[in-house]
């Protein structure tokens, strides 16, 4: 019964032993993440001096549906035509998805605009 | 946003603002201009939440509120954001001046207990414990696929930071989800769509496998396919994840904001899809997609929510009909179909559906929603934007109709794509 006793502490101790060991054993791994690479940066272009008298396109992504952007807009171009009625708004919403392009669009503000807004995200 | 901003500004010299709500300004100003989109575009942010207010809290908004990045009056900010002049870093031109954050090959050398850790604190991982990926481990894997593991299989343009997709890279994360060697050309095929879905709603991901490589791997396709009963399913859903939050580089509050986030996102639903109990004349999705079938595909879905019928068909509520139900409750315009075989042969054999595309139709057809703005009805759904998969084990009429759009009205990374390419 002793003996049996002293052979059950022992292979425990043994156990014991060899976990530690191999816990404390250093290793090596591979990494998962590549490395971010930032984006060369673009300058903004030159701002405009006044929006006295010029064409604000106000561009609705679709984020949040009819009562998001469309309802901010709205009360933008309230305050516009109250604080400042010489600044002309056009309100227009993206085709399709915010993630595709827009090139039809961005095109008209370019020729009947002059700056613009575009959201709203969230 | 940010593109179009970008696009006006440089392509037609139009002075653009950005719009936000404040909950994603901090990414717009951050990583989006670091490694996306390089413009020190100037935004504005309105008070949280703008989506669902009413008219009278919009005018606040616009009239009283205050602009979330300057704390100037919003209006007052809108015209200095057109209007003030440039600073001298809105005008520089060139690389970036900060440097790249580094990334070193390995990691270590360490103790496991300390590495399993530091995976933790670099949250490289879903926080269950993974397999430590040495380079042994990754080395076997490998012998998965017969590609060199420095091929580049895509580069993330999405959340940015021009991030490689490697081989090597793919088989890292598949030896840290505990994925077999045989799983693979699996991960592979589905590293072309990572990362996955991320919005400030609760998006969420189905995986689907459909073909030989099912039977191969031993994918489960039938009772608790849907739950945590089998190593390829779980393992290769785990990889998802993992591979998305590492070589995708999704972290918590810095490229993904997602409010409520999804527990999809642990597993991201990965079902294999009963072929064989199809009822004659209904096709295998993968074949549905153009495939043929003896390939193995893998297809991966966007979506939010599903519902579960709960219970078994009843006589007196026909499922087409409980399913058009249910679907009046999604709002994306998509939907995706899971049922059980049994509920596919009801379909079929009780009331008539020949085909799947036959019971898309009819639901693009009766499926009806109230928009309670105009009192209109109107019918959101086409044929093709309503899915159909057979899967389970055929021990109860049950189905769940979920919101997962699939391929052929994908959103972000969905899609379907070839497993065998991948071997």
């Amino acid at each position: 019964m002793t003996g049996k006793r002293c052979s059950a502490f022992l292979a425990i101790f043994l156990i014991a032993v060899c976990s530690a060991a191999y816990s404390a054993e250093k290793i090596r791994v591979l990494n998962p993440t590549p490395p971010n690479r930032m984006v060369d940066r673009v300058p903004l272009t030159p701002r405009l001096d006044s929006l006295e008298g010029k064409t604000i396109f106000l561009v609705d992504i679709g984020w949040g549906g009819e009562n998001a952007a469309p309802s901010v807009y709205e009360e933008m171009k309230a305050w516009f035509a109250q604080n400042m009625p010489s600044v002309k708004i056009e309100v227009r919403k993206v085709k399709g998805s915010y993630m595709q392009e827009q090139p039809e669009l961005l095109k008209e503000i370019s020729e009947k605009g002059d700056a613009a807004l575009i959201g709203i995200a969230g | 946003m940010s593109r179009n901003c970008k696009q006006l500004e440089q392509q037609y010299g139009i002075p653009a603002v950005g719009s936000s709500a404040s909950n994603i300004i901090k990414y717009a100003h951050g990583h989006d201009f670091l490694y996306t989109n390089g413009s020190p575009i100037r935004y504005i942010a309105f008070p949280f939440p703008v989506a669902g207010q009413p008219q009278s809290v919009h005018h606040k908004y616009v009239f009283e509120s205050r602009d979330v990045v300057s704390g100037k009056p919003m209006m007052q900010a809108f015209i200095d954001a057109l209007t003030a002049p440039l600073t001298a870093s809105e005008k520089y031109k060139g690389p970036a001046p900060d440097p790249d954050p580094a990334e070193s090959r390995f990691l270590g050398p360490d103790t496991e207990e300390n590495l399993q850790r530091l995976f933790k604190e670099l949250d490289y991982t879903d926080y269950l414990p993974i397999i430590l990926p040495t380079e042994e481990r990754v080395a076997d894997m490998l012998k998965g696929t017969s590609r060199r593991p420095d091929e580049v299989i895509k580069v993330l343009d999405w959340p940015g930071g021009r991030r490689e997709v490697t081989v090597e890279r793919v088989a890292i994360c598949a030896v840290m989800a505990g994925a077999k060697v045989e799983y693979l050309p699996v991960i592979l095929a589905l590293a072309n769509h990572i990362p996955f879905g991320n919005s400030t709603s609760s998006m969420a991901n189905m995986i689907l496998v459909n073909g030989p490589i099912r039977e191969e791997i031993g994918m489960n396709s039938g009772h608790n396919v849907m739950g945590p009963h089998n190593e390829a399913n779980a393992t290769i859903g785990r990889a998802y994840t993992i591979m998305s939050k590492t070589i995708g580089g999704l972290h918590n509050k810095l490229t993904t904001w997602s409010t409520l986030g999804s527990t999809m996102q642990y597993n991201n639903v990965c079902i294999a899809e009963n072929e064989e109990a199809m009822p004659p004349g209904w096709k295998p999705f993968h074949v549905q997609a153009g495939f043929k079938p003896n390939e193995s595909v893998i297809t991966v879905a966007t979506g939010w929510s599903y519902i579960s019928s709960v219970t078994e068909a009843k006589r007196e509520y026909p499922v087409h009909m409980w399913m058009a139900d249910y679907m009046k409750a999604l709002t994306m315009g998509s939907a995706t179909i899971i049922m059980d075989p049994t509920v596919a042969e009801l379909l079929k054999d009780t009331y008539g559906f020949a085909s799947k595309e036959q019971l898309g139709k009819w639901f693009a057809e009766n499926v009806e929603k109230t928009n309670y703005a105009s009192g209109q009805k109107v019918k959101p759904f086409r044929e093709a934007s309503v899915n159909i998969i057979v899967t389970g084990g055929g021990g109860q009429t049950t189905w769940f109709v979920t919101d997962f759009m699939m391929s052929r009205n994908m959103v972000l990374a969905g899609g379907s794509t070839s497993i065998d390419d991948w071997r």
